[in-house]
């Protein structure tokens, strides 16, 4: 009885999501529809309803463990390895429910390039590295691996660093060569989006400068979603921010107003380090 | 903002905690408070002196004594061990002097002194003495030194060994003209040379040199060798194919019955094609008696320390040397020789003599073999349990039962392979596939299979674990981005997962190895014998045979060490075939770790 009281209340505790994104000419890639999650008996969302929008960078902010980062994981169902997961709601890419029994999971992480908080190059030269999801899908033509290679790496303004020593093991790089590495990876399938999830926390800041340039430039064909920490960064590359707090989907809207004129206490609160 | 979060979070919980667990946080506190005290006590302001220095037990001093101690123990006494086995072993197959000692009694004993110990002289063993040495072991509490020599002639003598106690000796020498000779047959020889019978010429014993000697030796070896090829290869095909076209007929009498006209058919080819090998054969003994026959013209007669003549053929000499005339260079010569001998030849002399290559071969062959069907099994096994299974009470019961199946004796497995491998398989595989060589059992009995399987399976836990470690400790960040390139689980398994867990495998595989290779018991019952002369490889389709019983290093230690008809003379192989033993699983785990090292340095983060 008396945690289910608690459960109203922090209901009712929470407003209703305040929504003004900028929306894309060509519209939405990703629709988030009262989309709940839960590990075990842990709910982590609650009824997260947003809209992404089509090449456009959008940031999903707010403290740890307010499910920002199993709100991008279920994007392209990496949550499914977990066990004892449940969920309900939808989220459909393009107009596709991605939990469609039709849908083949690698059809799906094929169509949504993933880069992971620690740079995870695979133990193997930078070349296979950078082709391997070509690999996975059997592709054997030599020149078409090549071109993909030197495409994706100049993709990642990584190819005048690398083009001299593609046959060298890729865990020679820096940390943050590696992690431009991952980049050039995850868009070697030609995905339409790309996530990531914290891309800069383990690199320095020359670095992180390197990468937020590449996200300026890779949003001119790609959808990103990125989760971060770092305010400053969801400032500068993100064109949408959705903060989200314990699950909730609190404020999703344009980055300027939201880091300017927040509609919510909570957002400014947070964005001005008054918690979290 | 980061290191404020903590605290407001502490802040948060103690807000939303209710009234009524406040009490409990209370009985948190007081032992709190203590530790304050304590601490407070322990560093007053300024404090004056580092807590290790005042606190004994925090140092762990003792606990550092004794885990050194204990690694310092155990190194010693694996050195001592290697120490042990490599001394004696290396010394085995050097060439020792012979010494002729003349006892006071005008008894001459000749032989190579073995070892020499003191010991305590039993009262009839003191009568048989000369008063003043039996005033002297007195003297000396009792104790007498005596030394043991290897005397040889054992068709002579009757035995291999005798006592010379130091008290009856009157004098030793070491005479040059005496001879330590290895024979085919008996053992060794020592004595003097009399004559030499070479063809139409007759030398005396004082004549003979050395180099007419070792030449005519030569000679009468070649003749050995081709009689021994013509026996072992021709000979042995002929054999072969006959029992082959045996096999055949049998097996068209099974098919089609006695008096089918296949049979018929079959039985008249077989008669043809046997005459004709018959006729080969014939050929062939004719070829052996006429080499037998000049070998017959070249004969040594030798004459022991006793005066005793022995008659003998040069070709029934392995090696003969003069042991207390040679040179360093001549000793080493003889010490590589028997070297040679031991690592290419076959046993003889019940294997207290002669070669090991039987068993060698049959050691790594069957540890190749175990390896070959391990390796497999045991990483899929554990890639099921570890990747794929459900992990729940099932999957922890199961590994339970895996890791204490390395503990069930290792003779159990030994029954489990003879009773399910041999004896039931095996019995299996004979009616269905070799019908005509029954009741003979091809399968259905010991053999290289069913031993490599055996100790596939009491080496199969060590790979699993060691496996199962290697998979786990893959980081979840690298399968996460293979899966999230679009990878399916089984090509993360195969590209990202496996490749970098193999450094890991492969000590499994190295520690299953080791194992396997050094391992007895079970295979006295599942294949391995005393003698098998016939390799499980040879120049016969399908060349390996997998059912032959087969030699191995292990048991041949214990065959010699304890099953020979004088421990004392089968000793110095022991050790030799330790030695060998040691040596070529360190040579196994060489090769694998070289191969673990190169595929680790292939994972090796080269960040900064």
């Amino acid at each position: 009885m008396v945690s289910n009281a608690t459960v109203i209340e922090q209901e009712a505790e929470f407003e209703t999501t305040a929504y003004h994104p900028i929306e894309s000419e060509l519209g939405s890639v990703i629709d988030i529809d009262n989309f709940n999650f839960w590990y075990g008996q842990k709910q982590a969302l609650f009824n997260n309803t947003l809209k992404i929008q089509k090449e456009l960078v959008t940031a999903l902010i707010g403290p740890s463990g307010c499910g920002k980062s199993t709100l991008l994981r279920s994007l392209n169902r990496m949550n499914d390895l977990i066990d004892g997961i449940r969920r309900d709601g939808t989220i459909a890419i393009e107009g596709t429910d991605i939990h469609d029994p039709r849908v083949e999971v690698i059809e799906l992480r094929k169509r949504l390039g993933m880069v992971f908080q620690k740079p995870n190059p695979f133990p193997m030269s930078i070349f296979e590295n950078v082709v391997y999801p070509l690999r996975v899908d059997g592709i054997r033509d030599k020149r078409l691996l090549e071109e993909t290679c030197e495409r994706t790496l100049r993709d990642a303004a990584l190819w005048d660093e690398v083009s001299d020593r593609l046959q060298d093991n890729a865990l020679g790089l820096s940390g943050g060569q590696q992690q431009r590495l991952c980049i050039a990876r995850a868009i070697a399938s030609e995905p339409e989006i790309i996530l990531m999830d914290e891309p800069c926390s383990a690199l320095d800041p020359i670095a992180t400068a390197r990468i937020e340039d590449l996200i300026a430039q890779l949003k001119e064909h790609f959808s990103i979603v990125i989760v971060t920490h770092n305010m400053q960064q969801a400032a500068r590359v993100s064109d949408n921010t959705a903060f989200m707090f314990l699950g909730r989907l609190i404020e999703y809207g344009e980055t300027k107003k939201i880091f300017m004129n927040p509609m919510h206490v909570r957002t400014s609160d947070y964005i001005t380090g008054r918690f979290g | 903002m980061k290191a404020k979060e903590p605290k407001k979070r502490k802040e948060k919980k103690e807000a939303r905690m209710p009234a009524p667990e406040g009490d409990s946080g209370n009985h948190n506190e007081p032992p709190l408070e203590t530790t304050q005290a304590v601490e407070a006590e322990k560093s007053p302001p300024g404090r004056t002196g580092f807590r290790a220095a005042l606190d004994f037990k925090a140092r762990g001093e003792p606990f550092i004594w004794i885990m050194g101690g204990a690694l310092a123990l155990g190194v010693l006494m694996i050195i001592g061990f290697l120490v042990l086995v490599l001394w004696n072993g290396i010394v085995t197959f050097y060439p020792g002097p012979v010494e002729v000692v003349t006892l006071k009694n005008g008894k001459q004993i000749a032989g190579e002194p073995f070892r020499s110990e003191s010991f305590h002289p039993s009262p009839e063993q003191m009568k048989g003495l000369d008063p003043e040495s039996q005033r002297a072991i007195r003297e000396a509490d009792g104790f007498a030194s005596r030394t043991l020599y290897r005397i040889g002639n054992f068709d002579v003598y009757n035995e291999d060994f005798k006592w010379a106690v130091a008290h009856q000796v009157a004098k030793t020498e070491t005479p040059p003209g005496i001879f330590f000779i290895e024979r085919k047959e008996w053992g060794p020889f020592i004595g003097f040379i009399k004559a030499l019978k070479l063809d139409s010429r007759r030398i005396s014993g004082e004549e003979v040199s050395l180099d007419t000697l070792y030449s005519a030796h030569d000679e009468a070896v070649d003749r050995r060798e081709a009689v021994r090829s013509i026996e072992v290869d021709e000979i042995g095909a002929i054999n072969y194919y006959i029992e082959e076209d045996r096999l055949a007929l049998r097996r068209t009498e099974l098919d089609y019955g006695k008096k089918s006209a296949e049979y018929r058919a079959e039985k008249e080819k077989f008669e043809r094609q046997t005459k004709e090998r018959r006729a080969g054969f014939a050929t062939l003994k004719k070829k052996i008696a006429a080499i037998n026959k000049e070998d017959e013209k070249y004969q040594i007669t030798l004459r022991e320390i006793g005066g005793r003549e022995k008659h003998l053929r040069l070709s029934e000499i392995v090696r003969l040397y003069p042991a207390n005339n040679l040179s360093l260079f001549g000793k080493i010569g003889v010490y590589f020789s028997r070297w040679g001998e031991f690592l290419t030849d076959d046993p003889r002399e019940a294997n207290t003599e002669g070669g090991v290559l039987p068993a060698i071969f049959g050691t790594v062959m069957m540890t190749l073999l175990m390896v070959v069907f391990v390796a497999p099994f045991g990483v899929v096994t554990a890639l099921y349990l570890r990747e794929y299974a459900k992990q729940g009470t099932l999957v922890s019961i199961v590994r339970i039962c895996v890791n204490n199946l390395a503990g069930v004796p290792s003779i159990v497995y030994g029954v489990f392979g003879l009773g399910f491998f041999a004896y039931t398989i095996g019995v299996r595989i004979d009616q269905l596939f070799y019908p005509e060589r029954l009741p003979n059992p091809t399968f259905g009995t010991g053999g290289l299979l069913w031993a490599s399987l055996t100790l596939a399976l009491l080496t199969v836990p060590v790979v699993i674990v060691a496996t199962e470690e290697a998979l786990s400790a893959v980081p979840r960040s690298m399968r996460e981005g293979s899966l999230a390139c679009g990878a399916s689980k089984w090509q993360t398994i195969r590209n990202i997962v496996l490749p970098q867990a193999m450094p890991g495998i492969m000590t499994g595989l190295i520690l299953a190895m080791a194992r396997g290779a050094g391992e007895v018991a079970p295979l006295m019952l599942v294949g391995v014998v005393k003698l098998a002369p016939e390799l499980p490889f040879d120049t016969f389709f399908p060349f390996l045979h997998p059912e032959r019983s087969f030699m191995h290093l292990g048991f041949h230690i214990y065959d010699v060490g304890f099953q020979s008809r004088n421990s004392e003379a089968g000793k110095p192989m022991v050790f030799v075939t330790t030695l060998l033993l040691i040596t070529i699983i360190a040579l196994m785990n060489a090769f694998a770790i070289m191969i673990r090292n190169r595929l680790r340095r292939k994972f090796v983060e080269g960040q900064f």
